[in-house]
């Protein structure tokens, strides 16, 4: 895991953009999947939130919200190993990092309660 | 030309006489008299024009204004008709958004940015000036349209079908989708060379984390116009296309969608707020150090909340459309996503807080402008979380509350930063100070006017008066509050007036200013005040966000040349090109001179948008080769061109310069239009899917009309043309030009084979353009792949025949990497094309 996170040199300003892209390509998928799904296999109103939409985009905001949130650990990790430059771009990667999971969390929560296609 | 012999000083030795580097610098910088003042490219003069301009505008959208305040004051009044009203209002909408704030705020940016990370102009200079042409020109020919009472009329968004031939016969619409488009190209130059100025052109030392605040805003505006911008390009493109030649995009007959052009409109319109927002906000974050004397809290904290902005700004459009009847659910991740945007302006609401908490804050009068906006733009994030929640804004939608929350927002959070900023930096444009007595007065009738017309409007719009209604009947329980509205409106305006009339008596009347009167922090107060040509005389090492407070002898040492490129012997314009992330000097960028191309191009591509609006075709294609070729000819002018830089000697020790390198600005000017031009692309893929999921009369037919194996010969072809040219690049890494202009020649030959072969796919195909959204659609993809291939093969021609002048080769092998990305990106981009509208098809079915 370590080694792994290593690799993606969390030191790197170009983290700053990466959390925040990830949560917009969660966005749009979610989105569009759901449009598209409404059109293709509407389920039956009567299902109320228990549908195989509403699971799909769970399973799918879930584990967006997991690597953010795994990223964002990696970032805090690093963080301790450095000094300024580095130091910096680390801990403000960590912060986008997290607040992309939660804004994934916070985002995707109508998933548990509201009927997809109504 | 005399060469290079001198010795330059190094950071700190002693300089040499610095009168005459003053004027030799003078010599190559400065501004030209007279007519040829038209060709200046220099980034103050021409960040002033953008501004001068800008509020000239703001005149005559506030004079729009105070029409329709009248018009409402009293109830069943009518001087202006229904019709000239809702010209009136469109007008002030459309002046306001395109072409007062968006562009005094990239004014001030382009002013502002190379004085503040040590630059001595912008990195695209000749782009800074198209660009002023392009808003100057388009915006006479969208206010023109007011005088011939020809105006849009159909709100500033523009609504379909309300906007379509069928609802709005006349030109109003033309006016307004073709004018904004040409204004668009002056946002979208300004926002190309903002992001690579930012990013490369800092001064040596200036690491990522050290560049000033303001820069971080403008970095994420300008991407974020760079991105946003296209999207209403499209829809602008698209509707033009419906109006003038019947192609069904937006009508549900053909199977089209008008729900289509609120996605593309929004797309664009929220992050826009945020275009408008950030900037404003960057002067705050500048402002409210300076006067609290302390460095700000939390600059990481500043830096997260201005990412997060520029991102999640583009996942709320929808909540602009809550009632045209989308999915609960759909609904509900908008209004999620609306309410996260909320939080890093807090934080940043916070972050101002507690650094005039900690600090001796200053009530100068640029500090009583922050003060009103922070008070004001409170106000109307509170109203806009309000709005998120989807049962209230099903409430008040379309009601005068949605009309005050924009401008608590929008003038709240744009204007009075505006005038803060332009108060701070007064004596750096004219070396004096402004009255504090006459500024006071202009304030509290600002501020006073501002809440008696605006929070007013709020009770109004709860008592359910809609908004963009030329009259009202008395008895509605409205009659009061209008009154007191416009009133207001009118307090207002007397507060403006004193504003601007405190700006034009100091330029004679002021105190002449100090040096640093405010006692700032960032390098743009070590100019000179006005500030020359060049900015600095010699570009300082600066590693610190504070450079004036812990050295604050550096406006002298620069001015005495101490520093790095203090010579100008060789004739050039040059500054330094940094590494973007840790600013160590990597290379000389050497930059053009004034040039008569940019206003030549803007002069044809306004003769473009003028016989486009008469419907005179002939001309307009006329217009579009002249336009082409007067850019071909302005880019001809590059690198070792002897209008350029054909000696590329350099000092000793000094790096080399840009165009003798693989990796120059230009590269990076390339990346970021392609990001543009990628977004364009990408938003017509989405109106592609959207309409064929979504559109409730859209046809499929069968099977494609497009000759799958046609267009995949035309696609090998251009695939063989980029792996061609990557190869040459990779042999020019090596330093090997052999066979350079016959392999350019024989790629821009590949390129022609794409682009008959798809000419001859699409002639094929028998489109029935006007009679079915699906052919519509289609032909605009392949119009766009042609107009790129056919580019890119120009571009490889022009390439081989400068490796034969000399200008391009092994010893400056700049361009052809330029050249492959826009190659690599039309090979991505044609793919993704055949793949959406001619193999999906056939595997999905309609
Ligand atoms: C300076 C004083 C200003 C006043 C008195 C004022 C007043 C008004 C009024 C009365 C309306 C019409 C509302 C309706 O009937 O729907 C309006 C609309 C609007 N205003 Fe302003 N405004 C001012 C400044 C601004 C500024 C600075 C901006 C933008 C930066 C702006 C942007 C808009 C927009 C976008 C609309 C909507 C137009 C439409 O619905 O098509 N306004 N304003
Ligand atoms: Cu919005």
């Amino acid at each position: 895991m370590i080694a792994t996170m290593e690799r993606l040199h969390l030191t790197h300003p170009l983290h700053f953009i990466v959390g925040l892209t990830l949560w917009s390509v969660w966005f749009v998928t979610v989105y569009g999947g759901h449009a598209v799904a409404c059109a293709v296999i509407p389920p039956d109103p009567e299902q109320g939130a228990f549908t195989l939409v509403n699971a799909m985009l769970l399973v799918v905001s879930l584990a967006a919200a997991g690597l953010l949130a795994t990223l964002a650990w990696g970032c805090c990790r690093i963080a301790k190993h450095h000094q300024g430059r580095l130091l910096f771009n680390a801990v403000v990667s960590a912060g986008l990092y997290l607040f992309s999971a939660l804004g994934v969390v916070f985002t995707a929560m109508p998933i548990v309660g509201l009927p997809p296609c109504l | 030309m005399t060469p290079i012999n001198r010795d330059v000083p190094q950071d700190g030795d002693a300089p040499e006489d610095p009168q005459r580097l003053h004027n030799d610098l003078h010599e190559i910088w400065g501004n030209p008299r007279g007519l040829k003042a038209l060709t200046i490219v220099n980034h103050s003069t021409l960040g002033l024009r953008f501004m001068v301009t800008g509020m000239v505008f703001f005149l005559i959208g506030g004079m729009l204004a105070m029409l329709v305040r009248a018009q409402l004051a009293l109830p069943g009044q009518g001087f202006m008709t229904p019709d000239i009203y809702n010209q009136v209002t469109t007008m002030h909408g459309t002046v306001m958004m395109f072409l007062f704030a968006i562009p005094v705020l990239e004014g001030l940016a382009i002013y502002m940015i190379p004085k503040m990370i040590g630059a001595r102009d912008l990195v695209c200079p000749r782009l800074t000036s198209l660009g002023y042409w392009c808003y100057l020109f388009g915006g006479i020919i969208i206010t023109f349209s007011l005088v011939l009472e020809m105006a849009p009329e159909s709100g500033w968004f523009m609504y379909t079908p309300l906007s379509s031939s069928e609802y709005s016969p006349g030109l109003g619409s033309d006016f307004w989708l073709l004018g904004i488009t040409f204004v668009e190209i002056s946002a979208l130059s300004a926002g190309v060379e903002l992001v690579v100025s930012i990013l490369r052109t800092r001064t040596q030392g200036m690491a990522l984390h050290k560049m000033p605040l303001f820069a971080w805003y403008i970095l994420a505006m300008a991407l974020m116009i760079v991105v946003g911008f296209p999207p209403l390009i499209l829809g602008s493109i698209l509707l033009e296309l419906e109006r003038a030649v019947g192609m069904p995009f937006f009508e549900v007959a053909g199977g089209g969608d008008p729900i289509l052009w609120q996605h593309l409109f929004w797309l664009f319109g929220h992050p826009e707020v945020y275009i408008i927002f950030l900037p404003a906000a960057g002067i705050v974050s500048t402002l409210i150090p300076v006067f609290a004397g302390r460095p700000i809290v939390g600059y990481g904290w500043v830096v997260f909340a201005i990412l997060v902005t520029g991102f999640i700004s583009f996942g709320l459009w929808v909540h602009h459309m809550f009632t045209v009847g989308i999915p609960q659910l759909a609904q509900a991740f908008f209004s999620a996503s609306s309410m996260l945007v909320a939080v890093p302006t807090a934080i940043q609401v916070f972050v101002w807080l507690a650094t005039l908490w900690l600090g001796k804050p200053k009530m100068k009068l640029p500090m009583l402008w922050i003060v009103g906006f922070l008070v004001i733009f409170v106000c109307g994030g509170l109203t806009g979380v309000m709005l998120a929640l989807v049962p209230f804004n099903w409430q008040v939608h379309d009601t005068h509350f949605v009309v005050a929350h924009m401008h608590y927002v929008l003038v709240g959070g744009m204007f009075f930063p505006l005038i803060a900023g332009l108060y701070y930096w007064l004596p750096l444009f004219s070396g004096r100070m402004p009255s504090e007595t006459l500024g006071k007065w202009g304030f509290w009738l600002t501020f006073i006017g501002f809440n008696t017309t605006f929070l007013i409007m709020h009770w109004t719009g709860l008592l359910g008066m809609p908004r963009r209604v030329y009259s009202y009947d008395t008895g509605m329980g409205w009659d009061v509050f209008n009154l007191i509205s416009s009133l207001g409106g009118f307090l207002l305006s007397v507060g403006i007036a004193m504003v601007l009339l405190d700006i034009a008596l100091h330029f004679r009347f002021g105190k002449p200013a100090k040096h640093n009167p405010w006692n700032a922090d960032t390098l743009e107060w070590a100019n000179t005040m006005p500030p020359s040509a060049y900015n600095f005389v010699s570009l300082p090492n600066v590693d610190t966000r504070h450079p004036l407070w812990d050295n604050p002898d550096l406006p002298h040492t620069i001015t005495e040349g101490r520093h790095g490129l203090a010579v100008a012997s060789h004739g050039r314009r040059e500054m330094w090109g940094s590494d973007p992330l840790t600013g160590k000097v990597r290379e000389i960028i050497h930059l053009p001179d004034n040039s008569w191309w940019p206003l030549f191009a803007a002069l044809a591509l306004s003769v473009v948008c003028l016989s486009l609006l008469t419907k005179f075709y002939p001309l307009a294609g006329i217009a579009v080769v002249v336009a082409v070729a007067f850019l071909l000819r302005w880019s001809w002018e590059n690198g070792a061109h002897p209008k350029a830089a054909p000696d590329a000697r350099v000092n000793p020790g000094d790096p080399p310069l840009h165009s003798r390198t693989m990796d120059g600005p230009g590269l990076w000017a390339m990346s970021v239009t392609l990001l543009a031009n990628g977004s364009f692309f990408l938003s017509y893929l989405f109106g592609w899917f959207y309409l064929w999921t979504v559109s409730p009369e859209w046809r499929m037919p069968e099977t494609s009309p497009l000759s799958l194996l046609g267009l995949i010969v035309a696609g090998l072809a251009l695939t063989a043309g980029a792996g061609l040219l990557e190869k040459l690049v990779r042999g020019l890494r090596q330093q090997q030009d052999a066979g350079l202009a016959a392999g350019m020649y024989f790629i821009s030959a590949l390129g022609f084979v794409q682009v008959a072969v798809t000419l001859w796919v699409l002639l094929g195909a028998d489109l029935a353009i006007t009679v079915t959204t699906h052919d519509a659609v289609i032909m605009v993809g392949l119009v766009y792949v042609l107009l790129h291939g056919g580019l890119g093969s120009i571009l490889a021609l022009l390439q081989g025949l400068r490796v034969g002048y000399g200008y391009v080769g092994a010893y400056a092998p700049f361009e052809p990497v330029v050249v492959a990305q826009w190659w690599r990106y039309n090979v991505v981009t044609f793919w993704v094309i055949v793949g959406a509208l001619a193999v999906l098809p056939s595997v999905i079915g309609g």
